[in-house]
């Protein structure tokens, strides 16, 4: 394996400005018609775009020649493992070490601890968050190794959040499905995923395109449904304040 | 430059974590050639300084021309104007998100070229742009959320007796992936500005939340329907 820093780099920032045309145009649409902003202001949202485009220019090289492949190698080397279970309590830390420090849920944690007053607190939704999290990449696992459909995970998940919205406030149904999102951070997608697919490759019976992925739908529910139940928990012992549904 | 130094923090607790834990694994159990060690190392840095520049970018430069155009957008009294706003930041988001560029080329590369990251990124973000609309006119004409997410989900659920297999677990992730760095402030800053004017005061704190919620069911729905379509 030869070490590759800057190969296809040109490729990669040219897909990045197409990437960022649509919104460049659109920014410049409404600057014409209706913002007219002075050109010291115009000047700064370009050097946002320099930034920006620099930016994913970086990421998606760096994911290029370093998360992509050596993902795949790793979960080629794990999935060819004699032991293979061992990937159930590795998929759980992997989880909860990426979603523990994720900067986005520890937004929506706040969030949640002032929406309840303290009630529910950043500390206690993390560690829910965390483990859930976790739960759900030694789910994807057990799917890559028993090749179980997505629906078994999926259907009774989604049932279980709409039983739960029937009895939560208009709030904590916001917040719950808009932290859908929150737990899949930069490397979740980058690199897990590249790795679950590595694995699903090395194992036989296992179809990387069913298999290796759907981790991210497990990842996506379980803050869903972890908001609902901790919101249900806090309106029941009393919390009135945001009881508006 | 305290944003920078937020920012900065930002990006290593977002990184740093999996990276320590793939260290341990790789010294622990898996042992590769130090070579793909490297190559590694090199993506973390690369991915790190990208991700760094790209949030300074988008939170000084582009999100409070969003805000701004969020803001303003209620002033020209036009439903058909504002729904359509919604529906071009949605695509111009999503088509930069770069989550869903890397998925999308994930995908492409497992299905060996039979679903090309072109068409996955596009259906990707017309499903949002469409849910971004919806969620205006959930907003502007007041309908309870539960409605249409039930409703969304419920179309989902239909739907999928419809799709091939292979495309049921990329449609779910790409309704996760699309919620990113760069189409969530976006979307809610369009939102927010839109709510805020308005509505009064009396009934806004529930009115930000739910937006993203809404918006992530319109990619899955897309990805299905673009495997109905593959059959």
């Amino acid at each position: 394996m030869n070490i590759h820093v800057f190969e296809g780099f040109q490729t990669v920032m040219l897909e990045v400005s197409l990437a960022l045309l649509p919104l460049l145009v659109f920014f410049a649409a409404f600057q014409i018609f209706m913002l007219k902003l002075p050109m010291q202001r115009v000047l700064q949202v370009g050097q946002g775009f320099i930034l920006t485009f620099f930016g994913l220019s970086f990421f998606l090289q760096g994911v290029h020649v370093g998360f992509m492949p050596v993902g795949t190698m790793m979960g080629e080397t794990m999935g060819s493992w004699d032991n293979k279970w061992l990937l159930i309590p590795i998929g759980f830390i992997i989880g909860f070490a990426a979603t523990f420090a994720e900067p986005a849920v520890s937004i929506m944690t706040e969030e949640v601890d002032q929406e309840t007053g303290g009630y529910i607190s950043r500390k206690m939704m993390l560690y829910t968050l965390s483990t859930g999290v976790g739960v759900s990449i030694s789910l994807s696992m057990l799917r890559i190794l028993t090749d179980w459909s997505l629906w078994y995970f999926i259907l009774p998940g989604y049932l279980l959040a709409f039983i739960l919205i029937f009895f939560s406030t208009q709030t904590f149904i916001g917040i719950a499905f808009d932290s859908g999102g929150v737990a899949t951070g930069p490397m979740t997608v980058t690199f897990v995923v590249a790795v679950a697919v590595g694995i699903s490759t090395a194992i036989e019976g296992s179809d990387p395109l069913t298999d290796g992925f759907g981790m991210i739908a497990l990842v996506a529910l379980t803050p869903i449904i972890a908001v609902l139940i901790l919101g249900l928990i806090f309106t029941k012992k009393g919390g009135g304040k945001t009881n508006d549904s | 430059m305290e944003n920078v130094r937020d920012t900065f923090k930002e990006v290593a607790a977002a990184i740093l974590p999996v990276t320590l834990v793939v260290i341990i694994l790789q010294v622990v159990f898996i042992r590769m050639p130090f070579e793909a060690v490297i190559q590694f190392l090199i993506g973390v840095l690369f991915v790190s300084i990208g991700f760094f520049l790209f949030l300074i970018g988008v939170n000084a430069g582009l999100l409070p021309i969003g805000e701004m155009i969020g803001r303003r957008l209620p002033s020209t009294k036009s439903a058909g104007f504002i729904i359509a706003t919604g529906f071009l930041l949605g695509i111009a988001v999503t088509v930069a998100e770069p989550d869903v560029r890397v998925l999308a080329k994930q995908i492409e590369e497992v299905s060996e070229g039979t679903v090309s990251a072109a068409i996955l990124i596009l259906s990707v973000s017309l499903g949002l742009a469409i849910f971004v609309a919806l969620a205006m006119i959930r907003t502007i004409f007041r309908i309870p959320l539960h409605y249409l997410l039930i409703g969304g989900y419920a179309l989902v659920f239909l739907l999928s007796f419809f799709v091939p297999e292979a495309f049921i677990s990329i449609s779910f992730d790409s309704g996760g992936v699309t919620t990113g760095p760069m189409a969530v402030p976006f979307i809610l800053a369009l939102g927010i500005g839109v709510a805020s004017v308005l509505r009064s005061e009396d009934d806004s704190s529930g009115e930000k939340f739910g937006l993203i919620g809404l918006a992530s069911i319109g990619p899955i729905l897309a990805v299905m329907v673009l495997g109905v379509l593959f059959k």
